[in-house]
């Protein structure tokens, strides 16, 4: 096992990355949705893959999910899955806003899409303050509308070592969007990752 | 007597990333604040002549710190530093009488180039 530690300096460093990237993706989420989205600063955790079912269980009680996964692969063993979580008491708002009909594969394209925009920009504005490159593997969904996402979300994270959470609040001018997303990544990466944030924060 | 600058970022490595990427030829005793309550305490208390503001802080974000500053008439220019990008935040702190707003990663280039476009070195 990897130890997962971070210094509260690394995680101060990887957390304003965070932020960066996520700015860079909610403005491209609003020019894709042509509306302002009120950025918070999101929370970021960093938790054992294992343990994280659970908590999203829990959080998301017996509501049902749909969760839409992206590989991605960097260079120096960084590489690793993200995935977004969807509540979806307001799909039905942002599909009438982006003009995509009320039926379940018009859902799941947008669901797609969403995840498309908002990962790719998220994860090369990451990439970029890493200096290092990803390239993406197709979104895929792994579970549409399900009462027992957890147990597809344990199965994946099972593959993976470290998750970091990244809760995202995304408020739209005339109704809230939530939706979580998490980066999951093998042992390796995360010393990979640590090293990197250790040369970052030696330049300052 | 030298100009005192104000950085106000709630991130530790922004604080400082800033501070280093400052052109050497800008002349100023440089002072942090962690979150907009602290900038603004820090502001009616001494004579700051410049403000590096972050936008998404906890306590009291930048948008609210501009806001105090316009309400206040306090004597100080703001540069905006920021993740938000999205042009109508640009064009809200723009508003509210931020000088510039520049991009983060706030690197030396960017900072030099805001900072001599607006005679500040």
């Amino acid at each position: 096992m990897t130890e997962l530690h971070f210094t509260d300096v690394q995680r101060d460093c990887l957390q304003e990355l965070v932020n960066v990237a996520m700015g860079q993706a909610s403005d491209k989420l609003a020019r894709y949705l042509g509306t302002f989205v009120h950025l918070q600063v999101p929370a970021i955790a960093l938790v054992e893959a294992a343990l994280l079912s659970q908590h999203f269980a829990s959080r998301y009680q017996q509501q049902s999910a749909t969760l839409v996964s992206l590989g991605f692969f960097g260079d120096q063993g960084l590489r690793g899955e993200t995935i977004m979580l969807y509540q979806l008491a307001n799909v039905g708002v942002i599909a009438q806003l982006l003009g995509y009909s009320d039926d379940a594969v018009s859902e799941a394209e947008m669901l797609t899409d969403i995840s498309s925009v908002l990962t790719t920009t998220f994860l090369s504005g990451l990439a970029e303050q890493l200096e290092n490159s990803f390239s993406y593997a197709a979104p895929r969904i792994l579970s549409s509308r399900d009462q027992y996402f957890a147990d597809k979300l344990a199965y994946t994270a099972e593959q993976w070592q470290l998750a970091l959470q990244v809760d995202i609040r995304y408020q739209l001018t005339d109704y809230s969007f939530n939706c979580d997303m998490i980066l999951l990544i093998p042992g390796e990466a995360v010393l990979r990752l640590r090293q990197t944030l250790d040369n970052i924060l030696a330049d300052f | 007597m030298a100009l005192t600058a104000l950085i106000c970022d709630d991130s530790l490595l922004a604080r400082n990333q800033l501070k280093k990427s400052l052109p050497s030829v800008f002349d100023a005793d440089i002072i942090t604040a962690s979150n907009g309550v602290e900038a603004l305490s820090i502001l009616r208390a001494r004579e700051v002549g410049l403000v590096f503001l972050d936008l998404t802080m906890p306590e009291l974000d930048g948008v609210g710190v501009l806001e105090a500053i316009k309400a206040d008439a306090m004597d100080c220019l703001v540069i905006v530093v920021s993740a938000d990008i999205q042009p109508e935040m640009q064009k809200r702190v723009m508003e509210l009488g931020a000088l510039a707003f520049v991009q983060k990663p706030a690197t030396a280039d960017k900072l030099a180039d805001v900072m001599h476009k607006y005679g500040l070195i």
